[in-house]
Formats: C-alpha cells, structure tokens, sequence
C-alpha cells in the first residue's frame, strides 16, 4: 500500500526517556519531520502509525494493547524506536520486562521488545538513535529512501596478521600501557600512528628523530604527551627483551 | 536563511566521535570471544559446533547500544564502531553479521578443541624470537583440555618412576 501522510502517535512502554527526548528533536523546525507529512498527533484513534519506544515492561503492556486495538484497522503501522524498542536492548535480562521467548538462549537475530507482542513493520535501533537515523527510518517507511544494510555472513575468510614476533609483542605490551594514560579511543588510534613509525625506523635513534618530527605536527598536547611516553615504554619493552635473551645466553653457556 | 536539514534527501556525515554500527572485520577477527564476554547487552554472542568444528560470532546491531566496550577490548582491532548511523531497516535479520572460523583440532584425540585456529596462529606470531624454541611449541600446542590434563598426569607418574629408579 502507498503510504502518504503519515499521522503518528507516540507510546512509551517504559523508556529512559532517551528515545522521547529524540523524538521530539525530530519535530523541531531544524530536522522538521512535517515536510515529510508526518504529524503527531494525540490519540491513537487518529493515528496511522504506533512509534513505540522502550522494552515493554509488564506494566505497559496492557496500555500498549488497548492502544494498538484503538488504533484505525486499515494501516496499522508500528515502528519501534531505540534498541529497547527492537529486541530489548540493556534491559533483556530485566524482571520487570514482558517477553514470552526464553531469556538466555543463543538464537539470533535476538529477540525481545515490541516485536514480542505487535507485528513490527519498521525497526530503528540505536541507544538512542540520533534525529537522523529516525528521519531515515521513516523515510524508508514512506519509500522516500534505500534500504542500506543487508545481512552478512563470512565463513573463514582470508586472514591477515599485520605484525608478526617481536613488533606485534611490543605492540600488545604499548596497547595495555596507552589504554591506561589516554583511554582507548585516542590511545589506540595513536598508538597506529606510533606502530608506523616503528615499522619505519631500524634503530631507536631514528625512532626518537622521527617521533620529534610527528610531535612538530601535531597541536594536541595530549597526543604530544602520548607520543613522549609511547617512546619511553618502546625502549622499556626494548631493555627487557635484550635482558631475557642475554639471561639465556648465559644459561646455555652455564650447560655446556 | 532556511534552517531546515534537507537530510533524508542528501547524505549526512556523522562527527568524528561518533559511536554508529559496530562492524566486525572477518580478515583480522581471531575468534577469540573477548568482547562476547565484555558485552552488556548480549548483542555479541560466540556459538561453538563442535561436531562440524566450527565457531560462530554474531554480531547483532539491533541489541547493540553503542558502549565501545567490544572495540577496547579486541586484542587485533578486528570490531570497530563506524560513523554510520543508518541502520533502519524492516527485517531484523538484516541488523545480523556472522564471522565463522574453524576450531583447532586437538593432537591427541582428534576433536576440535575450545579455541580457534586462527588463536594458535596469533599466539605463535605474538613470541618474539630467541625466546622459546618454537618446534617444540609448536609440536606440543593443539591440544584439548582432557588431554593437556592426561599428558601432565602421565609426565608426572614417569617423572616419578625415574625418580624411583
């Protein structure tokens, strides 16, 4: 059936409220749903489309059913908004949900939400979605947009192992130390950067030339700092490994 | 001056910080379940056969809500959390990604073991060289738990029968 207005009512079935706070974004002049010809509207007796957010939780589910029944027979429509809303999110395991499937099974895609009880046409995850993503949601639902993501499955692709033996080590033992002084989302990225470097550089010495230059680049002290330590934990990394192997050395000449 | 977006009808880039879909890399994933085990919502689970000898990860978008804590976690930075947000979609089972690896097979009784083949891989490419002696690793490694527990019960009592003599 061709969609064109699309008269929408909002439901909460026990959200934190995250979802809502998107939702009326989306009505602002800024993203301004309405061009699209969708409109809110306050009794589900009027409404074409259901935006249900949050897990269902037993409480909400009897509301929930009198306002699917009151809604016009003809569309009918449901979309579930958040993660919640999709297959239950961070509150599957939660006493106070409503689910009829079994809780802690290894089925996929994973089940829980809305689509427990009402047949759903849209889903719109994200914890919470942003504006866009809801502006895209219903713009698939009207067919105004392409659907992008199809389901995939790889089995044993080829495998690749970007550093192997003493640069992968040390890279384990840096992936510990930055995680820790700048957290994971810079920390990693600049610890890439470090690792080029040190695929580059033969001897320490130019290691330390060409860490000076990447410091003149950048403008973030932080990643300065980062830089700075990176360095000294290589050569920490460097000074064990020399001890091991002489530690060895001296082991075997000791049976001989 | 119009202030509206003219989004759904123009493609939008989401900030650089911004945590969208998590997607598994399936060349650099080793299968080892570190973020199963780190994720919240369940959204990562890891599905072992051991009859066919294979490992499933599977990666659902519609439980996942965007913590990272799979990305700090990996060990080879197989998982990452993109700028895309555009994940709506009427059929759950487009919000599904399977990595499917083989299990190492055990050197003593010939069934698969609990780890990955390509876990032994990463492990021997992890040692740095002059350390260990890597033949006699490398001979001593694909066994399962029974017979790692077996082999050191037998080195024992053998150790102990010299010991007497």
């Amino acid at each position: 059936m061709k969609l064109r207005s699309v008269w929408v009512f909002h439901l909460n079935t026990g959200a934190c409220n995250g979802c809502d706070i998107e939702i009326l974004d989306v009505l602002t002049p800024y993203y301004d749903v309405e061009r699209l010809g969708v409109k809110l509207v306050s009794t589900p007796r009027h409404a074409h489309a259901l935006l249900v957010t949050g897990p269902l939780t037993r409480q909400s589910y009897y509301a929930a059913k009198r306002a699917y029944e009151a809604m016009p027979p003809k569309p009918r429509i449901v979309v579930a908004i958040g993660t919640c809303a999709c297959s239950g999110g961070i509150f599957y395991d939660s006493y106070a949900i409503r689910r009829e499937s079994e809780r802690l099974t290894l089925e996929y895609p994973r089940a829980g939400g809305t689509s427990e009880f009402l047949p759903v046409d849209m889903y719109i995850p994200g914890c919470p979605p942003r504006p866009e993503e809801i502006l895209y949601g219903l713009a698939l639902l009207l067919g105004l947009a392409e659907k992008k993501l199809s389901p995939r499955h790889y089995v044993d692709e080829e495998f690749v192992l970007p550093r192997t033996q003493f640069k992968a080590w040390v890279e384990v033992l840096l992936k510990a130390k930055i995680r820790k002084e700048l957290g994971y989302f810079d920390g990693y990225k600049l610890l890439e950067r470090f690792m080029e470097l040190v695929d580059i550089a033969e001897t320490p010495e130019t290691l330390h030339r060409l860490v000076e230059e990447e410091k003149l680049k950048e403008k973030d002290s932080r990643i300065r700092y980062g830089l700075d330590r990176l360095y000294s934990y290589y050569l920490e990394v460097v000074k064990t490994y020399e001890d091991i192997l002489s530690q060895k050395r001296r082991v075997l000449r000791v049976q001989k | 001056m119009p202030v509206t977006k003219y989004y759904p009808f123009e493609p939008e880039q989401a900030p650089p910080e911004y945590r969208g879909i998590p997607e598994i890399d399936p060349r650099l994933c080793v299968g080892c379940g570190a973020c199963v085990n780190a994720c919240p919502p369940d959204a990562l689970i890891k599905i072992d056969d051991y009859e066919n000898g294979m490992r499933k990860i599977v990666l659902d978008i519609g439980r996942c809500i965007r913590c990272a804590r799979c990305e700090e976690v990996c060990p080879t930075g197989a998982i990452k959390l993109t700028q895309d947000f555009e994940a709506a979609s009427d059929d759950r089972a487009a919000h599904v990604e399977v990595v499917e690896l083989r299990l190492a097979k055990c050197r003593g009784c010939g069934k698969y073991t609990d780890y990955t083949e390509r876990q032994l891989q990463k492990v021997l490419s992890l040692i740095p060289p002059g350390i260990v002696e890597f033949d006699r690793v490398r001979e001593k490694l694909p066994l399962c738990r029974e017979c790692k527990r077996l082999l050191t019960v037998v080195n024992a009592t053998k150790f102990e029968e010299e010991m007497r003599e």
